[in-house]
């Protein structure tokens, strides 16, 4: 298997306001939000990251975003670090989060465009691409339409159509399904799918045990910022469900208690 | 080099449809201001022109009048005269219920004895009273009211001349200055700094702060373009938009002086100006609104909601104000050093230009300079965008 992730010891802190300190009722200024991550992901696999609210998924999919450095350690994807080479490995993937919105202003077609501009997609690329995805996901019905006057669902197979306007290997979907209906959910699902059997790697973060166990071929449980578990589901689960595990592995790092 | 323009051209082309494909900030950016300006301006221009009573013509009825002094006012259009037949009680009346402005009586004898003065030889020591009944509660009668007394007072003057003040051809008005220029240098500096503002701030806030509020700007920034490109695509863009409101103001302005001049100055003529002068303002205003627009950028940045930048705004908008009103105050400097110190040196040379005094040297290092400081701006936006504590603030 041809390793395409290998996220190597990260780490990340951030520092808490007073405000912040008096609402989690802690002396400390700092707080860990990822401590010492390793993992690797390979070609064509789905690599789940499950946790609750707060383990540090969302930190650790936006440092291999690049939106954000990590204090120390480093993530290689397809050969090139997100800490030295930030601007290559945005070239190289793409990335959908919920907290990442489009301008409610212009239109699909006119975001799809702008996107392909900012990727450096050639023109006739983009057509055919643009043609594909609007019908694969029925945008074409609505892609002359402001995102303003579009559903939650809409908008949320625009932003999906958006986050692989440049036909990247590397895909991070942070809670790709989120919020939606269960319809919308599983076109997101299958898209994901559809997207692994054309041999692309996808990392995505949830808390859904359900979306793990149906698509992921490997997962990492963190808890706390720490890694507590990774594997296949199965390797993981051994005989009892996902479900079942997660709170046993989560009990036992709270001490005993959920 | 198209690889690395690609991504700034993304941007403004992004910045400028939101823009024009947007009627609502299109005219309240574009058009609006300029008409805004052209509007009030023209009003004020015609309330002041009303109050001073400029081209107005008042009536008067006339007991007795002079020969002598008919001709001054048949050679008016100030005054529409009739003759009085009437009783006085019927006149003061009118007067009274605001139906005429001014009554005026002169004595039976009043030509006798002017005569006698213009001759030389007065026959008597009786001076003749000439009464104006007007209503000081009325503003027409008032003015009516010295412009007869004025009128007199010359024909008085005359009759008994001592001397003569600057009777000759002669322009004895040495100074240099058109009025035109005068005017303009003392209003348009601070107007148009203040002006430029607000173009600024209706785009750059908005372009930044709203789209960090919204959660877009994030999405942009996981996109392989470079940070440093997304500014200078922003600044540049906006620049551009805030340029045009700049223009549209400047041109309200310029045109709508004349109109509120009117009545004060009868002199505000734009032809003392040539296209040389007008480009250097566009270049001045093309600089400024550069320098405003990053420097607006980088407060906006540091703001999570659009309503948050406008407050870190505030006090920015009240030093354009300061310098605004200094240049108009203080004018324009010898020392060229002064044409570093960014926004005054706009304000200074824009008054430069309505002055007729701009020197090339000065321009150039207005224009410079503005750009430089632009630039480190630009600069200090890139900064902040790779600064996570500050894109992702919360």
């Amino acid at each position: 298997m041809q390793e395409i992730l290998s996220v190597q010891n990260l780490k990340k802190q951030f520092k808490l306001s007073y405000k912040q300190q008096r609402l989690q009722r802690t002396p400390q200024k700092m707080l860990t939000a990822v401590d010492g991550l390793s993992f690797t992901a390979y070609k064509g696999e789905i690599f789940g990251l499950l946790g609750p609210n707060g383990a540090g998924k969302t930190t650790t999919l936006r440092m291999l975003a690049t939106l954000i450095t990590p204090d120390s350690g480093d993530a290689i994807i397809d050969g090139c670090s997100v800490v030295r080479q930030p601007d290559e490995v945005r070239s190289r993937i793409g990335f959908l989060t919920g907290e990442l919105k489009l301008e409610d202003f212009f239109t699909p077609d006119y975001l799809f465009n702008f996107f392909s501009d900012l990727y450096g997609v050639p023109e006739n690329v983009r057509a055919v691409r643009k043609r594909e995805l609007f019908s694969r996901f029925g945008i074409d019905r609505f892609a002359e339409v402001k995102l303003a006057n579009l559903s939650t669902g809409m908008k949320q197979k625009v932003s999906l159509v958006i986050s692989v306007v440049n036909d990247p290997d590397f895909i991070i979907f942070d809670e790709p399904t989120n919020g939606l209906d269960v319809l919308t959910a599983k076109t997101v699902t299958d898209f994901l799918l559809e997207l692994k059997s054309q041999g692309k790697t996808i990392i995505l973060s949830t808390h859904i045990f359900s979306l793990v166990e149906k698509i992921c071929d490997r997962v990492g449980i963190i808890i706390d910022g720490k890694l507590a578990a990774l594997g296949t589901v199965s390797e993981i689960t051994g005989e009892k469900n996902l479900e079942d595990v997660f709170f046993d592995i989560y009990a036992a790092r709270a001490g005993g208690t959920l | 080099m198209k690889n690395k323009m690609r991504g700034i051209l993304a941007i403004i082309k992004k910045e400028f449809a939101r823009f024009f494909l947007d009627r609502r900030m299109l005219l309240n950016t574009l058009i609006v201001p300029g008409l805004l300006i052209y509007v009030v301006y023209t009003l004020m221009g015609t309330i002041v022109s009303d109050i001073a009573g400029t081209g107005d013509s008042y009536t008067a009825a006339v007991r007795n009048m002079s020969a002598y002094i008919a001709p001054a006012f048949e050679q008016s259009e100030v005054f529409e005269i009739t003759s009085a037949t009437e009783s006085d009680e019927y006149y003061t009346g009118q007067v009274r219920n605001g139906e005429i402005d001014i009554y005026v009586v002169f004595p039976d004898d009043f030509d006798d004895i002017v005569g006698e003065v213009i001759e030389g030889s007065p026959s008597s020591v009786t001076i003749p009273n000439v009464e104006i009944y007007f209503n000081s509660s009325e503003d027409s009668s008032s003015t009516a009211y010295s412009a007869f007394v004025a009128t007199l007072d010359v024909f008085e003057g005359s009759i008994s001349n001592v001397f003569d003040i600057n009777a000759g051809e002669a322009d004895y008005d040495l100074s240099t200055t058109s009025p035109t220029s005068y005017i303009l240098s003392a209003i348009v500096p601070m107007v148009l700094l203040v002006l430029l503002f607000s173009g600024c701030m209706a785009v750059a806030p908005e372009s930044i702060a709203g789209e960090k509020e919204r959660g877009t700007f994030a999405t942009m920034l996981v996109t392989p373009v470079r940070r440093s490109h997304i500014a200078v695509g922003k600044i540049v863009s906006l620049s551009c938009i805030s340029l045009l409101s700049g223009i549209s103001s400047f041109l309200g302005l310029i045109l709508s002086l004349p109109n509120l001049m009117q009545g004060v100055f009868d002199v505000v003529d734009l032809s003392v100006f040539s296209a040389g002068h007008y480009l250097m303002i566009l270049g001045v205003m093309l600089a400024t609104v550069l320098l405003l627009v990053a420097i607006i950028s980088c407060i906006s940045a540091l703001a999570k909601s659009v309503k948050e930048a406008n407050s870190y705004i505030g006090p920015l908008n009240i030093i354009v104000i300061v310098v605004g009103l200094l240049s108009s105050f203080v004018g324009s400097s010898a020392s060229p050093l002064l044409y570093l110190i960014p926004l005054y040196n706009s304000a200074m040379l824009v008054t430069d230009v309505m002055a007729l005094t701009v020197t090339p040297l000065n321009f150039v290092i207005t224009l410079v300079s503005n750009i430089v400081y632009a630039c480190i701006f630009v600069f200090l936006l890139t900064r902040m965008f790779n600064s996570e504590k500050i894109m992702f603030n919360k």
